[in-house]
C-alpha cells in the first residue's frame, strides 16, 4: 500500500516554476531513492512534502488523506520528519538538545526524553561523546548523525532525507549509509541524493528528476540498464563521486 | 574617598540593573524574530502608569497594583505580538521595525492623552527609606531592584538553560524554519517571548518609578540607555545584556559624581560612540557573528 502518494504537483517560487507535474509513490516499508541534478527540484519536492514549500498545484496524501498545504508543525504530528539539507542543527544547543528536540512532535516528559536521547546513541555511537558539546563545534559528518538522530526522535512513519551525503568524506558517506539500511527496518524512508550509485544502493525504487519533472522510474536495475540514462544522469555523478 | 565610591556603585549598579531588565527584553525579542523592538522602553512607562492607575488612583495596595500590573504588562505583550508583530512576520525586518516604533508613539500619546504632561509620582515598595551599613547608605528601593534582577537573571538561566520550554525558545531563535519542521509551534515561541519581554520592561518600570518621576518621557530615556547597554555587550548576547547595563548605570553615574551632572546622560552615549567606533561588535561579540 502506498504510504505516500504525490500527484501532479506544482510549486512555484514567484514566477520560476520548480515542480511541473511530479508524481511519485512511495510504499510502507521502501526506500525510495530520488535522484537529479543540482536544481532539478528534489529538496523542492521534499520542502513541499513536510510542508515549508506550499503546493500551487497536484496533491500530496499520506496514508490516503491530503497533507498538501498543511504547516509543518502539523504534518510532522501526523509523522512525517524531513531532515533538511545542510543538517541545520542548532548551533548554539548541545548535540543531545538537538536531538531531544527532536521529539517536539510528540508529548513525552523530559526524563523519558532524555532515556530515548541516549538511546539514540547506541545507532549512532560515533556522536555519543559529542553528547554535551554545542552544535556549532561539530565537523559535517558529525553533523548529519546529529540530523538523522534528530529526526528519527519523531518516531516517523516516512523519513526524508536530503543530500545526506552532501560534503562528506567517501568513509563518512558510507557510514551514513549503513545507519540508512538500519533506519530501513522500522521506518520508510524517501531518499535525495545527487550521489546516483550510494543513493541507489540503499533503494527499493528510484526516481530521476529532471528540470521539475519525473524523467524515469524503475527499480534500481532498472535505471542502471537504461544506458542512456546511466550516461546522462548517473553515470557522471557516480563517477564525479568516486 | 572610598565611601563615595561604594556609595556610587551601589546607585551606579541599582540604576543599571533597570537598564539590564529592558535591554534583556530587546535581546530576547531580537534574537526571536530578528528585529529591535523600539516599543520596548513604553513598556516600562505603561507599567509604571498602571501602577499609579491601581496603587495611587485607585488606592489598592502596593503588592495587588504590582501583581496586576505585571498581568496587565503581558496581556499587553499578547495584544503586541498579534496587532504589532504577527501580522509583518513574513516581512523584512524594515517594516516590523517601523511598526514597532509607531506603537511607542501611539503608547506614549495615549498615556499622554489620559494623564496629560505633568509626571506623576509613585511611592517606593518599603516605608522604610533605607539603612546605613557602614559608610554606604543602602536605598530601600535600590536594594530591591538589585534583589529582584539578581532573582530574575538566575531564573532567566534556569528557564532557557533547564528547560524544555526554554530550549525550544531557544531553537526557534536559532532557526525557525528547522524548529517548525520538528513540531515546535514557532508562533507560540514567539508570543511567549513577546509576553516575557514586556513583563520584564514593565517590571524595570515599576521598580524604577519610585527613583524617578513617572513620565511620559521615561520610556524613551530608559529604552536608550538600555539600546547602549545591548549594544556594549553585544547585540543579541543575554549575559552581555546584563553586563552591559550595570556597566552603563555604573559609568554614568561617576560621570555625573565626578565630572559633570548636567552631561549625566551623554556619558553613556560616549561609551556607546567608543563602542560602536572601536568594538562594535561589544564585549561578547563572537556569538553576533555566529548570529549574522
Amino acid at each position: 500500500m502506498a504510504l505516500l502518494e504525490i500527484r501532479d504537483l506544482v510549486v512555484r517560487y514567484g514566477e520560476i516554476e520548480a515542480l511541473r507535474g511530479v508524481s511519485l509513490t512511495v510504499d510502507q516499508g521502501q526506500v525510495v531513492t530520488l535522484l537529479g541534478a543540482n536544481g532539478a527540484g528534489k529538496s523542492t519536492t521534499l520542502r513541499a512534502i513536510s510542508g515549508l514549500a506550499k503546493p500551487a498545484a497536484g496533491d500530496i496524501l499520506f496514508d490516503g488523506k491530503s497533507i498538501a498545504g498543511l504547516g509543518p508543525e502539523t504534518i510532522v504530528r501526523l509523522g512525517i520528519s524531513h531532515v533538511p539539507e545542510g543538517r541545520r542543527i542548532f548551533p548554539g544547543l548541545t548535540v543531545k538538545e538537538n536531538i531531544m528536540l527532536g521529539a517536539s512532535n510528540r508529548r513525552v516528559a523530559t526524563a523519558e526524553l532524555s532515556r530515548e536521547a541516549d538511546a539514540m546513541f547506541d545507532l549512532f555511537p560515533d556522536i555519543r561523546k559529542f553528547s554535551s558539546s554545542l552544535g556549532w563545534t561539530l565537523s559535517g559528518g558529525q553533523l548529519q548523525m546529529v540530523a538523522v538522530a534528530r529526526g528519527l526522535m519523531a518516531k516517523p512513519r516516512l523519513l526524508l532525507l536530503d543530500e545526506p551525503s552532501l560534503g562528506l568524506a567517501p568513509v563518512i558517506v558510507q557510514a551514513v549509509f549503513k545507519i540508512i539500511s538500519e533506519i530501513r527496518r522500522n521506518t520508510t524512508v524517501l531518499l535525495v541524493e545527487q550521489n546516483a550509485r550510494m543513493g541507489l544502493s540503499v533503494a527499493d525504487h528510484g526516481y530521476v528528476l529532471e528540470t521539475g519533472r519525473i524523467v524515469l522510474g524503475g527499480k534500481p536495475d532498472e535505471l542502471w540498464g537504461n544506458e542512456a540514462i546511466a550516461a546522462a544522469y548517473l553515470g557522471g555523478h557516480a563517477k564525479a563521486s568516486a | 574617598m572610598m565611601d563615595i565610591v561604594l556609595q556610587l556603585l551601589f546607585t551606579g549598579i541599582g540604576i543599571g540593573a533597570v537598564y539590564a531588565l529592558v535591554a534583556l527584553g530587546f535581546v530576547l525579542i531580537f534574537r526571536a524574530t530578528n528585529v529591535v523592538n523600539f516599543a520596548q522602553g513604553e513598556f516600562s512607562m505603561v507599567a509604571a502608569y498602571l501602577m499609579v492607575v491601581f496603587s495611587v488612583d485607585l488606592g489598592w495596595p502596593y503588592w495587588l497594583s504590582f501583581l496586576l500590573s505585571l498581568g496587565g504588562m503581558a496581556l499587553l505583550g499578547v495584544i503586541f505580538n498579534l496587532g504589532v508583530y504577527y501580522p509583518l512576520r513574513h516581512r523584512s525586518f524594515l517594516p516590523v521595525i517601523i511598526a514597532t516604533i509607531g506603537a511607542s508613539i501611539l503608547m506614549a500619546n495615549s498615556v499622554l492623552a489620559i494623564y496629560g504632561p505633568q509626571p506623576q509620582v509613585l511611592q517606593g515598595w518599603f516605608d522604610t527609606p533605607g539603612i546605613q551599613l557602614g559608610p554606604v547608605y543602602l536605598d530601600s528601593q535600590y536594594l530591591l531592584i538589585i534583589a529582584v534582577t539578581i532573582l530574575l537573571v538566575i531564573f532567566n538561566y534556569w528557564f532557557f538553560e533547564r528547560t524544555m520550554l526554554g530550549k525550544k525558545l531557544q531553537a526557534t531563535s536559532q532557526d525557525k524554519e528547522m524548529a517548525s519542521l520538528l513540531g515546535i509551534s514557532v508562533s507560540t515561541m514567539i508570543m511567549i517571548t513577546f509576553i516575557y519581554s514586556a513583563v520584564l520592561g514593565g517590571l524595570a518600570g515599576i521598580l524604577v518609578a519610585p527613583v524617578l518621576f513617572v513620565s511620559i518621557q521615561m520610556g524613551s530615556t530608559i529604552a536608550l540607555k538600555a539600546f547602549a547597554a545591548t549594544i556594549i555587550g553585544g547585540f543579541g548576547d543575554v549575559t552581555g545584556a546584563i553586563i552591559g547595563g550595570l556597566a552603563l548605570g555604573v559609568i554614568e553615574t561617576f560621570g555625573a559624581a565626578y565630572i559633570s551632572v548636567p552631561y549625566k546622560d551623554g556619558f553613556a552615549f560616549l561609551v556607546l560612540i567608543f563602542f560602536l567606533v572601536f568594538r562594535p561588535q561589544g564585549i561578547f561579540g563572537e556569538r553576533v557573528a555566529e548570529k549574522a
